[in-house]
């Protein structure tokens, strides 16, 4: 096998698609449209809450909050105290003459129970937000009161509301919070994969294809061995689809890093629920319009899990290339490779559910589905070395047993016109010399 | 330049043997036609010697040696079904298939200049391939296989689907190569094509070699047993001699036919007759067998109809 001659295919195929316009066109456009639907929502909402003013009816059960509910409420939220009975105030909602209505049951103030907020929309998410934190707020004052809290207590607390929410989610954000970042970080880099793999993954198949196709395939291997074309042309590909992740990636971080600033000259801090003196970061945060930070490793297992799974699909899809005129004709044969490409995504919201059960270990340890699931348990919870380790080690020798095969089949398929052939077939053209 | 000897090689492809021990050689400045219908084991044995496939049994060697990835550098392969990436430029093209063939990036930018001006195509090089007629295509593809000046030259059918210009053209590159010492291997089933060209002849059919060696001493082997006719006037003298036995027609048209003598038919019985018969005779030629005949008498009856019809039916060359 000739390292130059693999090197030789794989820069032409890289450069080829490259330069071409369809791939820097994809490559500019589509973090463009990303950063634009992921901060679109918030800044509809933002805009679509502000213009409107709230009145909600307040059913007191506690009979002791309202006043300090309708202060906290401001010019935004109007809380109207009414005694009718609930069917009538749900009438009342129904027929637009409230937004909403709050129900306080009397066990709040005993630490029981639960305020309950109705309305026809479901409210916006800022909205619900914003009446959570004046609940919480005046219930909690009311309790520090009533278990007969000194003034100096009380102004302790007031004076530091704002103060305390913002290091509450700061210090069991690092748990809490951020390991909902995490999942959704990890559910991201899961759906990438799937989808990096699934697409550049069909580039590889076009090209055995075409090549096999317009007959220029003989010629080439009448050049080099058809392992090394087989080779050349995966890694050609592979290394265009990380160039064009990486793009991608700049681009959406500095994207954000745009758009983070913009959001906070538009909003003001009330709106998106953090304290009014809020960093830039906590808002675009709150706004949804922000990337968390990545753990580092993370991204390194990302991109390694990436290159194991494209390459152990790719020579997959190469093989099953090879065995056909026309894309039409690889149906068939591309279901023992689409299958096993789509299994983990049908486990993706147990493994989030339980990282760490038995099944989502062993699956994630599976070398077909570990490029996807692997990297979502890396994501949320912490995977021993040993079991992360394992899937890339088993990932890699997988791999290299599945380019052995896919070889074989190639090396025969190119070269093999006329009827499509069947599994058998193929099985059969791995035992030739 | 360097001799090529393939002996008893065997391909099989699961039960089916494609190539059943075959032995042969060709010649450095010498042309050696690969002879026989499809499915004979032409291009099974052409893809050993281009080392893209390996024999089950017996071996090729080149310049001595056994064939691998050191001797596809030093052959230039027209393959019968042509082909080119369409989407890249001439020029970018020809070197990318010049840097496989193990030639650097620089000399293959110079070799692709050289021969495209030779083809008078200069102003193609930054033409999209897929932009260029069929045509021009083929001679892109001449150049592909010439580019980095191989000894070894392999041409599987080279004419199929050529206009007659570049038929032409081809021709007499494929005559240069000869005296500049190459050896030339050229695969057809086509006889009138191997004829002109070869000096060498290898037969097959059925995956066997049935004929080889020089053509010149094929068709003395044969002897002279084929009578050529032009004449004006009544042609009833040839159906009579068919119907007496005494002649078999290979071709015959108003003013010309082609006759192979039966055994024990004397050559002047027909020209007694023809002279009889005809207004004018035009010539009278006593002549070895066509390749067409030689073939049809090594491999019989059937097996030659068959590769006429295919003949018949493939692209004008």
């Amino acid at each position: 096998m000739s390292a130059h001659k693999i090197w030789l295919i794989l820069s032409s195929e890289f450069w080829r698609r490259v330069r071409s316009k369809a791939f820097i066109l994809a490559t500019l456009l589509v973090p463009v449209g990303f950063v634009i639907l992921a901060a679109a929502p918030a800044l509809f909402g933002y805009l679509a809450e502000q213009t409107d003013e709230r009145v909600v009816a307040l059913v007191d059960e506690t009979d002791q909050l309202a006043d300090s509910l309708a202060a906290a409420g401001g010019d935004r939220i109007t809380f109207e105290s009414t005694d009718a009975p609930i069917d009538s105030v749900r009438a009342a909602v129904r027929s637009g003459v409230y937004d909403g209505y709050l129900l306080l049951p009397a066990s709040l103030l005993d630490g029981e129970g639960e305020a309950t907020y109705y309305s026809m929309e479901g409210g916006g998410l800022t909205l619900r937000t914003q009446i959570d934190g004046m609940v919480d707020r005046v219930v909690q004052e009311r309790r520090l009161t009533s278990a007969g809290a000194d003034a100096s207590v009380l102004s302790i607390v007031r004076s530091d509301v704002s103060l305390s929410t913002r290091k509450l989610a700061e210090e069991e954000g690092t748990t809490a919070d951020s390991s909902l970042a995490l999942t959704a970080i990890g559910y991201a880099m899961a759906f990438i994969i799937y989808f990096a793999v699934f697409i550049y993954g069909q580039y590889v198949m076009q090209g055995v294809i075409e090549e096999k196709s317009n007959r220029v395939v003989e010629i080439v291997v009448s050049s080099v061995r058809p392992f090394e074309l087989l080779m050349g042309k995966v890694l050609g590909i592979g290394a265009m689809g990380l160039m064009q992740m990486v793009t991608w990636a700049v681009l959406v971080v500095g994207g954000f890093s745009v758009a983070g600033p913009v959001l906070a000259l538009v909003m003001s801090p009330e709106a998106l629920g953090v304290a009014p003196d809020a960093s830039q970061q906590a808002m675009t945060e709150a706004a949804g319009a922000s990337i968390p930070t990545i753990p580092l490793d993370l991204v390194a297992w990302f991109v390694l899990f990436f290159l194991g799974g494209f390459l152990l699909y790719a020579a997959l899809f190469a093989a099953v290339g090879s065995a056909v005129e026309q894309q039409q004709d690889a149906q068939n044969l591309l279901l023992p490779v689409m299958t096993p490409l789509i299994v983990p995504i049908l486990f993706l919201f147990f493994i989030i559910e339980s990282p760490n059960a038995t099944v989502s270990v062993v699956m994630s340890i599976i070398p077909f589905f570990s490029p996807i699931l692997m990297v979502l348990r890396a994501a949320i919870t912490s995977v021993p070395l040993w079991e992360i380790g394992l899937a890339f080690g088993l990932l890699f020798a997988t791999f290299v047993g599945m380019i052995w095969v896919a070889g074989r089949i190639y090396r025969v398929g190119i070269l093999s016109y006329g009827k499509t052939p069947g599994f058998r077939e193929i099985a059969r053209w791995v035992t030739y010399d | 330049m360097a001799h090529l000897e393939v002996s008893n090689v065997t391909k099989r492809y699961g039960d089916t043997v494609a190539v059943d021990d075959v032995s042969f050689s060709a010649e450095p400045g010498r042309i050696l036609g690969l002879l026989g219908p499809n499915g004979a084991g032409k291009t099974s044995t052409i893809r050993m010697i281009t080392y893209i496939t390996v024999p089950d049994a017996g071996g090729i060697r080149y310049d001595g040696e056994t064939v691998g990835p050191w001797s596809q550098q030093r052959m230039g392969y027209l393959p019968e079904e042509r082909g080119l990436y369409k989407r890249l430029r001439v020029k970018e093209q020809l070197v990318y298939l010049g840097t496989l063939k193990g030639l650097s990036k620089a000399e293959a930018a110079d070799r692709a200049d050289h021969w495209l001006g030779r083809f008078d195509a200069t102003g193609w090089a930054d033409m999209k391939t897929e932009e260029l007629s069929k045509g021009m295509q083929q001679k892109i593809q001449f150049i592909a296989t010439l580019l980095h000046d191989p000894s070894l030259l392999i041409f599987d059918e080279p004419f199929s689907g050529l206009d007659p210009i570049n038929a032409d053209l081809l021709r007499d590159i494929i005559l240069e190569l000869r005296r500049e010492d190459r050896t030339i291997l050229f695969a057809s089933h086509r006889m009138e094509q191997v004829e002109q060209l070869c000096d060498d002849i290898c037969l097959m059919a059925r995956g066997d070699v049935v004929l080889r060696g020089p053509l010149r001493d094929i068709k003395e082997q044969f002897g002279k047993n084929t009578l050529v006719l032009e004449f004006d006037g009544d042609d009833h003298f040839v159906d009579q001699l068919e119907a007496e036995g005494r002649v078999r027609v290979n071709t015959r048209s108003a003013h010309r036919a082609e006759l192979t003598l039966a055994d024990g038919t004397a050559a002047r019985t027909v020209l007694d007759r023809a002279l009889a018969a005809t207004d004018e005779l035009y010539r009278y030629e006593r002549t070895a067998p066509p390749l067409n005949e030689i073939f049809v008498e090594v491999v019989g009856e059937d097996e030659a109809r068959r590769m006429q019809e295919e003949a018949a039916t493939a692209p004008a060359g």
